[in-house]
């Protein structure tokens, strides 16, 4: 992009490391939080993803019995491929490989691609387990995409544009969080729903033997739990962009803020794992198109009404 | 070299064990998960995430042949145990490390094995399903615990994707027309009760028909279990009543997706039945119970879901007129537990009564129909149905 001023070329490269450094983190955490409630050491929790990714490369990868190979391949890679997209408009202090108009379109277009890379994955092998952890991620996709179209909606309506550092410079003043709490709620809600994560897991939950996960293994696995977690970090880092001010802060630099703020809410997302109860797709449904799209949709006329009386 | 030696050394810091548990071997089953969860290890959900295939005790004809197709579907670094008494857990468990740390074993393993997935074969015979001789199993992925074949009232010149006939239409609970697929829940689910296959028609996720059965072990366990052992005092039968009752709570939860609650009963479990004082157990047992009837996520993710009747003819449902629901199985379960630990009483429910064990089985047909998979799961856990009694009642008749 030309009329980005912080394009560097060196950030195209650093940009995925940063953000599978972050993912590493955000696995780390959960592994601690897991070995604590099993009563281990700390320390073999937080090193738990590096053993498990050892685990992942050396075991095979599988296939079924009339399995859509292509098709279940693409949806085992995907995750990752769209977590790597959405980090392209994501700014960190200086650094964006892409400052594009339309970067809240471009980040919404890259979640709803996740509808289609989930469901090749419960498609692709041909089992009914993955094939119901499938339809339950769509049937949770009807419920969260509304309301998080909106809920992105909301800083763009307040900022008069869709691009992601002008929703950050109209933050000066006042972050978005603020005055667009339930905006900010629901999109984090939408996060950890879009990556299949916490109580949005039925996909891949225990009672359906795993669900979308039930038949892959090693490197395929391994790609769609790394994607899992690729997906919470870049969401957290698109919030901190939307509704926390990006780098705005007192002492450390923009980037640093960037990461701290992003690292804040990666854990908490990873801790509301292990607090609550998983909630069915069925269940959902009701509670986000009664109750969660009319609240956000206030919200967003709320905030519409404030930026047209102040011009 | 070093390399892959090194890979292979964090590889099993963290090896994943699909545990299969025959009827019977309760405890050796709860033992396994006690040890995993000591060594940092995790139980596998499904064949494709195990390295390890771990069968507690001796399983029956039948189930020894669903554990040998579940063997052919590990991926592979793989280890195979058998592991008959909790005393041997820890080394069954070292010896599996050992095996998938074997580099030459695991590629002489990986040279003689299948690189396609196993076809169906006729190993499994069709318990309880009629018309099983055109079964093609839809096996692979599913046949873990299941097979799944396509409806089988269809025309043979459909086309036959890999030798799978497409499912046909029926009717579902909307009046549309959907496809419909048999899927065999069972035996090999996590959280799932041991040795039982519900033969289920699905469409989509919901379950049109079901027909349970057991597969029983081939011989019972000698000091293990809920049976077999006549001579264990009143406090031990009280200790492994606290345990058999947090470990049914262990499943509900579990299947709730309350993996931080769920861990708290296991750890309960553990503790009860690796010697800890009832007494010291009450504490956590009370805070577990306060924090699960608070619970309104939970209160609003188990509304609605009941078991029917199934309780009704025992005394813990007679006279009640409203259907008992898997909360209230759920909170009942943890409230006896707690009562049984701080103040000595008695169990209240004997869980030795075949004849209740194999009415609630009869119940699961009913009580599973139009519902979902998830709730199935959720209905079939609260039943906490003692198959290896079953199992039992019915061998000698056969």
């Amino acid at each position: 992009m030309t009329d980005a001023a912080g394009t560097n070329p060196a950030w195209a490269l650093l940009a995925p490391v940063v953000l599978g450094l972050l993912a590493l983190a955000a696995a780390a955490l959960n592994g601690i939080l897991v070995a604590r409630a099993e009563g281990r050491t700390l320390r073999s929790g937080a090193a738990a993803p590096v053993f498990e990714v050892a685990r992942l490369m050396r075991q095979r990868r599988r296939t079924t019995v009339a399995a859509d190979v292509l098709l279940w391949r693409i949806g085992c890679s995907g995750l990752v491929v769209v977590a790597l997209l959405k980090t392209a408009v994501i700014p960190v202090g200086p650094w964006v490989l892409a400052d594009i108009p339309v970067a809240i379109v471009w980040f919404n277009a890259m979640d709803v691609m996740v509808w289609a890379v989930v469901w090749l994955i419960g498609w692709g092998a041909n089992s009914a387990y993955s094939l119901i952890g499938g339809y339950r991620f769509l049937a949770q996709a009807v419920s969260y995409e509304l309301p998080l179209m909106f809920a992105l909606v909301t800083p763009a309506v307040a900022a008069h544009s869709l691009r992601v550092s002008d929703v950050i410079a109209a933050q000066q003043e006042l972050w978005f969080i603020v005055w667009m709490p339930v905006a900010f709620v629901v999109f984090c809600l939408s996060v950890v729903a879009f990556s299949s994560w916490g109580p949005f897991a039925t996909a891949a939950s225990g009672d359906i033997a795993g669900g979308i996960l039930t038949e892959v293994s090693g490197v395929d696995r391994l790609l769609i739990l790394a994607g899992r977690y690729a997906l919470l970090t870049t969401g957290a880092a698109f919030a901190v962009a939307l509704f926390l001010g990006g780098g705005a802060g007192p002492l450390l630099p923009d980037w640093l803020w960037t990461l701290v703020k992003t690292l804040l809410l990666l854990a908490a997302f990873v801790v509301v794992r292990h607090r609550l109860p998983e909630v069915r797709p069925d269940r959902l449904a009701e509670v986000a198109w009664m109750i969660v799209l009319p609240v956000v949709l206030l919200q967003t006329l709320i905030v519409s009404i404030v930026v047209a009386v102040r011009g | 070299m070093g390399l892959r030696a090194s890979i292979a050394l964090g590889a099993v810091q963290s090896i994943h064990v699909l545990v299969v548990e025959v009827p019977g071997w309760g405890a050796t089953r709860m033992r396994v998960e006690a040890e995993l969860a000591r060594r940092g290890w995790t139980a596998a959900r499904s064949p494709a995430d195990a390295d390890v295939l771990l069968v507690c005790g001796v399983p029956g004809k039948k189930l020894e042949s669903v554990c040998a197709r579940i063997w052919s579907q590990l991926p592979g670094p793989r280890a195979r145990v058998a592991v008959h008494n909790a005393s041997d857990v820890a080394s069954g468990l070292e010896k599996a490390a050992a095996e998938l740390l074997d580099e030459g074993r695991q590629q002489g393993d990986a040279r003689t094995r299948s690189h396609q997935p196993v076809e169906a074969s006729d190993e499994i015979e069709h318990v309880g399903h009629g018309g099983s001789e055109e079964s093609a199993e839809h096996s692979k992925p599913m046949d873990m615990d299941m097979d799944a074949e396509m409806d089988m009232s269809m025309d043979m010149d459909m086309p036959m994707p890999g030798g799978i006939p497409l499912a046909s239409g029926g009717p579902d609970r909307d009046g549309l027309e959907m496809d419909v697929l048999h899927v065999a829940l069972g035996p090999v689910l996590p959280h799932w009760p041991a040795g039982l296959v519900v033969h289920c028609a699905l469409q989509g996720d919901v379950i049109v028909s079901a027909e349970p059965d057991v597969l029983p072990a081939a011989l019972q366990p000698n000091n293990d279990g809920p049976i077999g052992n006549n001579s264990r005092s009143a406090h031990d039968e009280r200790r492994s009543t606290v345990a058999r009752l947090s470990d049914a709570a262990v499943q509900v939860l579990a299947l709730a997706g309350w993996s931080y609650a769920a861990g708290r009963a296991r750890r309960i479990r553990d503790e009860v039945a690796a010697g800890t004082a009832l007494v010291d157990v009450a504490a956590d047992l009370d805070s577990l119970a306060r924090s699960v009837s608070r619970s309104w996520l939970l209160r609003w993710a188990l509304n609605g879901i009941t078991v029917g009747d199934a309780f009704a003819n025992t005394g813990e449902g007679a006279g009640r007129h409203e259907p008992e629901t898997v909360r209230g199985r759920l909170i009942g379960w943890l409230d006896e537990a707690r009562r049984i630990a701080r103040y000595n009483t008695e169990a209240y429910e004997s869980p030795d009564n075949p004849e209740l064990q194999r009415s609630l089985l009869d119940a699961i047909p009913q009580l599973l129909s139009g519902t979902d998979v998830a709730t199935a799961r959720l209905i079939v856990a609260s039943l906490a149905i003692q198959t290896a009694q079953i199992a039992q009642a019915r061998e000698p008749r056969t």
